[in-house]
């Protein structure tokens, strides 16, 4: 079963006569299992379409079904199991850790032993027992968002929405929080959908992805056959001594893109033989010292496709 | 979803105003030093002016109906006003409680509150000023009181709806209803003394009707506490109808966002 079908979602804000569109026209299916991204610059909507799929807003237009569920007309239904975490998520801020996953577990109608296992599973997964008895307001930012994610699992929910889930997070934890995603996502078998910029984090969490682009998708595929269908060909960065004929490079087969700064020339090539060997004749007149040649990364896709 | 679980939507807000409460020392001040100033400056007064002891009563079931609505209606209005100052209203409106959930949440710690405030006022008026707060027998206290945290439901349902359709700035609605209630409703004097136009708005706020029911048990004229009822649930009901018209909207406008920025 498909976990979200969205069809021509639309939202705007503000007045009649100055009106912003945020989504135009979003068609989307996610299965059910699956964790899918959403990626895009600030403002291009990611933010809004989880708030839609997860009922904090109402469409515009469009029809959205989520978990076999009409978002419109069942909503109360759906909001018992589904969940969301956001990145700089807030809580009171005097309520310790675990009276704020109390709190939110007797949002949801758990009660009694139910209620207090949910508390102690959601701790346990979030490695939260230290900091059971802290303040909200006395937690680091990277405990804060484990506490958002384990209230995002208090009622054991079949879609979990995550807002840019490591957004202001120090390397470290942003790698901790993401393998916690994927525990959650192994475990608990919970299809998930979040959104970010940052694409190291997506390439590393998600099935599939969406680019979203002025509130439109403008591309969605898995990482790889994205890449692929871009033609966005090698990156190869050659560090060398010498001078070399920027013209020539330029005119080089497959030569998508050229830079040449200081010694250091950042190429994206399509690969072939032809290419290979004048890139090769041509840098035989310099002192190479140092060749990479990487696959393109979501960051090229990126701004590929933001161009 | 069983009883107990909606049962626990319900107290869900009651625990959560309960335990940001307890941690608060202005809750003391709430509870005890502004009802007890409010209601120790009036008894001043009426020594000062030499009243007898029907007029002391007067202005005590005034002062005491008037501070147990203000305690009440402002933990209905915390139901949002929490969520709002700390910016995690979200959290809230993601979960599948509605706003009858909320309400009756915060309703019934408000009442816990209101009855504390209560037994303050009256064992601390009896002793000050020997004002009998037992004159009408237990059931009239009694009503009197349901109809208060009635009114009570109501205002902080205004003061939430207001958040939900104007944002931040509508927190300002949680002090002054009450005020404006305060002139109206004949806290300190009877509503015969207000223009007639003003006289008919009165009439259509329980609380005057309230008011009057305690009054009439130290002769002061008549009541009509079933019209007052009448017109408290009236509200009330409306009140969680347009309560949860004002979510709905709020899903649509994207304020429900907007306040958790």
């Amino acid at each position: 079963m498909a976990a979200i079908i969205a069809r021509d979602i639309c939202k705007g804000f503000g007045s009649r006569s100055r009106r912003t569109e945020v989504l135009r026209s979003i068609n989307l299916e996610i299965a059910e299992g699956e964790i899918f991204g959403i990626l895009g610059p600030n403002g291009s909507g990611k933010t809004t379409l989880l708030s839609i799929f997860s009922t904090l807003l109402r469409p515009d237009k469009g029809e959205l079904m989520i978990l076999g569920l009409d978002a419109k007309r069942d909503a109360s239904r759906l909001r018992e199991i589904i969940n969301i975490s956001s990145g700089a998520s807030n809580f009171p801020w005097s309520l310790t850790v675990k009276e704020n996953l109390r709190q939110s577990g007797m949002l949801y109608g758990l009660h009694g032993p139910r209620l207090a296992r949910s508390i102690d599973e959601a701790m346990e997964t979030m490695d939260l027992w230290p900091y059971r008895d802290v303040r909200f307001e006395n937690l680091s930012s990277g405990i804060k968002q484990r506490l958002s994610l384990a209230k995002a699992l208090i009622n054991h929910p079949r879609l979990l929405f995550l807002d840019e889930p490591t957004t202001g997070l120090d390397p470290q934890i942003a790698i901790k929080t993401r393998s916690m995603v994927k525990k959650i996502h192994r475990d608990h078998g919970i299809t998930v959908l979040l959104t970010t910029h940052y694409m190291p984090e997506a390439e590393e969490l998600c099935l599939r992805i969406a680019f979203l682009r002025k509130g439109s998708i403008i591309a969605l595929d898995t990482p790889s056959r994205l890449k692929r269908d871009l033609h966005l060909g090698e990156r190869v960065s050659i560090r060398f001594r010498g001078s070399i004929d920027e013209e020539a490079l330029f005119a080089v087969p497959g030569m998508i893109s050229a830079s040449i700064e200081e010694g250091r020339a950042e190429l994206m090539l399509e690969r072939s033989e032809e290419g290979t060997s004048r890139l090769m004749r041509l840098f035989s007149h310099t002192e190479v010292l140092d060749i990479k040649m990487e696959e393109p990364d979501l960051e090229d896709v990126f701004l590929e496709l933001a161009r | 979803m069983s009883l107990r679980g909606e049962m626990n939507k319900v107290l869900s807000t009651t625990y959560k105003n309960w335990t940001i409460s307890k941690r608060n020392a202005f809750t003391l001040f709430e509870l005890i030093f502004w009802p007890l100033v409010s209601l120790l400056s009036i008894g001043l007064l009426t020594r000062f002016l030499e009243t007898d002891q029907e007029t002391v009563s007067f202005l005590m079931v005034g002062a005491i109906g008037l501070t147990i609505m203000q305690v009440c209606q402002i933990d209905i209005a915390y139901v949002l006003l929490f969520d709002m100052w700390s910016k995690s209203i979200k959290n809230t409106f993601v979960s599948p409680v509605r706003g009858y959930h909320l309400v009756l949440g915060a309703l019934l710690f408000g009442m816990v509150r209101g009855t504390i405030v209560f037994a303050i006022l009256v064992i601390s008026s009896k002793m000050a000023f020997g004002f009998e707060f037992l004159a009408g027998g237990t059931w009239m206290v009694a009503l009197f009181l349901v109809g208060i945290y009635l009114v009570s439901a109501f205002i902080g349902m205004v003061v939430c709806i207001s958040i939900l359709l104007f944002g931040q700035k509508a927190d300002v609605a949680a002090w002054t209803l009450s005020g404006l209630i305060m002139l109206l409703c004949g806290i300190y004097y009877p509503v015969d003394v207000l223009p007639s136009s003003l006289q008919m708005v009165a009439r259509m706020i329980p609380l005057t009707y309230f008011l009057e029911y305690y009054r009439s048990a130290y002769g002061f004229g008549s009541h009509h506490i079933l019209v007052g009822f009448g017109l408290a649930l009236f509200y009330v009901g409306l009140g969680l109808i347009v309560f949860e018209m004002a979510i709905h909207r709020a899903r649509r406008s994207g304020i429900l966002l907007r306040l958790s920025e």
